[in-house]
């Protein structure tokens, strides 16, 4: 099935899917207009061939932030010699500007038809609460724990959403853009 | 009928009957303590593929007497092999508390000597010596399995001068285990 054959399926059921800007490698690329499309989508995934969910993720868009976050520059690029100026981009590329948007991924895998199908979702990245998708996909708890313990997105309905990979005392969300750490025992 | 051990090799033809034999205590202990490093098998990161790779037929780790063990009860040095992390020191702790007096540390790689490329991370312990004395410090990203041998010798060369007066620790951990002219 190619991938635009399964849009077409997408777009006869939800029109108001469309494909996202920046497709991920040569999979099907589509981008949810609502949070609340989710899990009918998701359902819809499931009964039609889409049995497996690969990957649960989320990216904070949020840009160069100060001496205490972890970008520093933008668009750096420990490579160029010095004084040679930094590679800014001409044009913003869509789907991968700085903002202030936390940009969750899902990857449904059709082991039938060997093919993929990639959701993004945009949401602002303060306070994000999506609903957890551990009800249709087993494979979405740790999945999901590990997007909480590491970008702080809120699975609604998620059975048990603590932390998975940091340890309890380290306070905050490290992969988020305005993380800064804070010294704990093991630190100097 | 008396005979120091350090010249053994010479002078057991020599021997009349054979029946006695005299050394120090302190080279008799060191003698078997450094011929049998048993290491608590556990490897962190990318290092521990370096350390199998000493385990195994072509280097031969056995020839010197190191055999791992998988209990840290049986174990006498520890080989901190990789990164690691702030929610693995409490076990590594754990388990150095396990191990049976004269216990020995060698940290091998840059990660956990000092951390390593992972200085500025949120989750990395810099060095493993923050936590357990550590004896020697391979450098290497990851070390050859050669050089973890060579730390094996340089520590069997540190118990030779471990002395049962002065308690259990070899002169490094007396001294500070940074401190390089220990």
């Amino acid at each position: 099935m190619t991938n635009d054959e399964i849009f077409a399926k997408i777009s006869a059921k939800f029109p108001k899917v469309e494909k996202a800007a920046v497709q991920v490698k040569d999979y099907l690329t589509v981008r949810l207009a609502a949070k609340a499309d989710l899990v009918p989508f998701a359902q819809w995934l499931k009964d039609n061939a889409f049995d497996m969910l690969e990957t649960v993720t989320a990216t904070d868009h949020l840009g160069p932030v100060d001496m205490k976050g972890y970008i520093r520059q933008q668009n750096f690029n420990p490579f160029l010699p010095d004084g040679a100026t930094p590679q800014i981009e001409a044009v913003a590329v869509a789907g991968y500007a700085y903002r202030p948007v936390m940009d969750l991924l899902y990857v449904f895998y059709s082991v039938k038809d060997r093919a993929r199908v990639f959701v993004r979702l945009e949401q602002p990245r303060e306070n994000v609460s999506v609903a957890s998708l551990t009800p249709l996909f087993k494979s979405a708890d740790w999945q999901e724990r590990e997007t909480f313990d590491l970008l702080g997105v809120r699975f609604e309905g998620h059975p048990n959403l603590i932390k998975i990979l940091t340890p309890d005392f380290t306070v905050g969300h490290p992969l988020r853009k305005d993380y800064a750490h804070i010294k704990d025992r093991f630190d100097e | 009928m008396a005979m120091i051990l350090e010249k053994l090799p010479g002078l057991t033809k020599g021997l009349p009957g054979g029946e006695l034999l005299l050394t120090t205590s302190d080279y008799f202990i060191d003698l078997g303590r450094k011929q049998s490093m048993w290491p608590m098998t556990f490897g962190l990161a990318c290092c521990a593929i370096e350390m199998m790779a000493s385990y195994a037929s072509r280097l031969d780790f056995d020839r010197m007497g190191v055999i791992p063990r998988a209990s840290p009860r049986q174990a006498d040095v520890m080989i901190v092999a990789g990164t690691v992390c702030k929610k693995m020191a409490e076990p590594i702790l754990e388990i150095y508390h396990q191990m049976p007096e004269p216990r020995f540390v060698i940290s091998m790689g840059s990660c956990a000597n000092c951390g390593g490329p992972y200085y500025d991370s949120y989750s990395v312990l810099k060095g493993v010596d923050r936590i357990v004395p550590v004896d020697i410090y391979i450098a290497g990203c990851p070390p050859r399995p050669e050089a973890l041998q060579y730390a094996v010798v340089k520590l069997q060369e540190k118990i030779a001068k471990m002395s049962l007066k002065k308690g259990l620790a070899t002169p490094q951990q007396e001294k500070g285990s940074r401190d390089i002219n220990a």
